[in-house]
């Protein structure tokens, strides 16, 4: 694994505005990064990615099946009561998933360990899958990068059949929250892909859904919403004022609910519970578990549901920190904490890439990295792309 | 027919998309603009009028399309084809859906395949009948026939009670995803 720098396709922007990548640079911080990409073996890609990411999937099933059948769990992952059977039903109906992003650190050499996996909500899709494609293409014509790479990038081709498999009857609802450019772009994105399934689909924001006397949802044409993808995390529908409606509205969610105990930081104790040793796990308890002891003075401190890398610490003690960013400001915590053994991410030239391996329908299907300045990878970090060469 | 057979579309650029069309079985049956017409009807006797015109006006609150406000179901049905149904939205709001402009039997009591109805009429085609579910059953009263896929019984239509109740955690915490 090496990272390379290398020019940029002359009016990037201008492609990615045609291929309707609008927010490649939000707040006009760069965020798709073309001046260098990363460099993998085949075996690196096959070996140390792929193959693990399919086996952590494996296990995050036996995960589920444990929480399932035991409420203790539910109640470690602060999982709200109501929602107990409804989420052990969606996974005795082994109600289908769509997709998910395993996060890794990895540096080329030694295990790839996982930091986290995001199971309900993740984004970067559409850059990982449809514009570091088009890049690796367009550099190789140009002759940026040596003619004969290739990338670990089927996603694309997985999503469409994966949707022409859900057994979608009627219309496939598709819903993010109002405000966020970057999620809209990734539900836009979903939504061309079920099209190419041949789906009939509808975009609604979330705010805009209703429910109807039967407690059904509705579109705002007073239509029943049958299946809805959702790019909203399960334990905020969970919490909020409809939430209660969800287990008796009949309405089936992609991604399932099931997948609330995954996306859950609490899922990467309970792997390491059951799992303990496995190479591409890192030693991680519930930060109440007397165990979390053991992981002395240098551990990363999780909140259980948080994203973009808020209110995670790096505790450090061995170290000066130097600059990087060791507490992120944000509003999560209040469910409780993992702490998780300190694996820093590689730097590259000052760069700490985060290596995210991208599942669909539970099989390995792509690579996406994303690199930022510090350790903790937050909103701010660039997408970088990636080749295949020997 | 007079539609096309089929049509070939290509979508997103990904491929083409055959759509054929079928002919569907119909199944005889009776429509009126209300009881007058049917009891006019010398083929039909009056139990059999009244009998499912009631059927058809009790079902029509429950199966009519819904609307939270009437200028939208007046784009679909026309100006002043409107009422309010019986309904209230959680908030104390009105619902509104179109006027029964008509129902639909079938041709004998208790041994035909078409569900008593009720019919409404859309404002972009005036002219012919529509079941509940948006299914064109013709212009012509009295015998009739209609596709089978017509005849049958109407869903009951939902109405949104309450919107809004999803959205609180993304203007408190930001971006859903990560």
């Amino acid at each position: 694994m090496q990272r390379v720098r290398v020019a940029e396709r002359e009016g990037w922007r201008a492609i990615a505005h045609e291929h309707g990548f609008s927010f490649h640079s939000p707040e006009g911080e760069p965020y798709w990064d073309e001046s260098a990409y990363y460099r993998f073996t085949l075996k690196e890609i096959e070996d140390d990615l792929e193959a693990p990411a399919e086996e952590l999937e494996k296990l995050c099933f036996a995960v589920v099946e444990r929480a399932v059948a035991d409420e203790e769990v539910l109640k470690r992952l602060a999982i709200p009561e109501p929602f107990w059977d409804h989420i052990a039903e969606s996974w005795r109906r082994q109600d289908r998933n769509l997709y998910g992003r395993l996060d890794f650190s990895y540096g080329g050499g030694g295990p790839a360990k996982l930091l986290e996996y995001n199971a309900d909500t993740p984004t970067t899709l559409y850059e990982s899958a449809v514009f570091q494609w088009t890049w690796l293409e367009q550099a190789m014509e140009q002759g940026l990068i040596p003619a004969g790479c290739d990338q670990f990038n089927s996603i694309h081709e997985r999503l469409v059949h994966a949707l022409g498999r859900f057994g979608i009857f009627g219309t496939l609802h598709l819903a993010c929250a109002g405000d966020s450019a970057e999620d809209r772009g990734t539900v836009e994105y979903i939504e061309d892909c079920a099209r190419q399934a041949g789906v009939d689909t509808k975009f609604l924001f979330m705010e805009d859904i209703g429910v109807d006397r039967d407690g059904h949802f509705t579109d705002l044409d007073d239509r029943l919403i049958a299946t809805l993808f959702k790019l909203y995390p399960w334990e905020w529908i969970m919490a909020e004022v409809f939430g209660r409606q969800v287990p008796a509205s009949g309405t089936r969610f992609i991604e399932p609910p099931w997948k609330a105990v995954l996306s859950n930081k609490g899922a990467l104790a309970l792997l390491w519970e059951m799992f303990e040793g496995h190479p591409n796990l890192l030693p991680t308890y519930f930060a109440e578990d007397a165990r979390a002891a053991e992981l002395g003075d240098a551990y990363v401190r999780k909140p259980l549901l948080s994203r973009e890398g808020r209110n995670i610490a790096i505790v450090d003690h061995g170290h000066t920190t130097s600059g990087l960013a060791t507490a992120n400001d944000g509003p999560y915590g209040a469910e409780g904490y993992v702490v998780q053994a300190l694996h820093p991410l590689p730097s590259f030239d000052g760069n700490y890439p985060m290596l995210g391996c991208w599942l669909v329908a539970s099989e390995a299907a792509g690579l996406g990295i994303r690199e930022d300045r510090t350790l903790i990878t937050t909103d701010k970090a660039r997408f970088i792309p990636h080749v295949i060469l020997e | 027919m007079k539609r096309s057979k089929s049509i070939a579309l290509v979508m997103m650029g990904a491929g083409s998309l055959l759509l054929t069309a079928c002919e569907e079985p119909t199944v005889e049956a009776r429509v009126y603009d209300g009881i007058g017409q049917c009891l006019d009807d010398p083929a039909m006797d009056a139990a059999a009028c009244e009998e499912n015109f009631r059927a058809a006006q009790q079902q029509h609150a429950a199966v009519a399309p819904k609307y939270n406000d009437q200028a939208a179901c007046e784009a679909d049905f026309g100006a002043d084809q409107c009422e309010p149904a019986p309904y209230r939205t959680e908030g104390g709001g009105s619902v509104f859906m179109p006027l029964m402009m008509g129902y639909m039997m079938g041709s004998m009591m208790g041994r035909s395949s078409v569900a008593a109805q009720p019919l409404y009429r859309s404002a972009d085609d005036p002219k012919a009948y529509r079941t509940a579910d948006n299914r064109n059953v013709g212009a012509a009263t009295g015998k009739t026939t209609v596709a089978r896929s017509a005849a049958a019984s109407p869903a009951a239509k939902p109405y949104t009670v309450s919107r809004g109740g999803f959205g609180a955690s993304a203007r408190t915490l930001g971006a859903a995803s990560g």
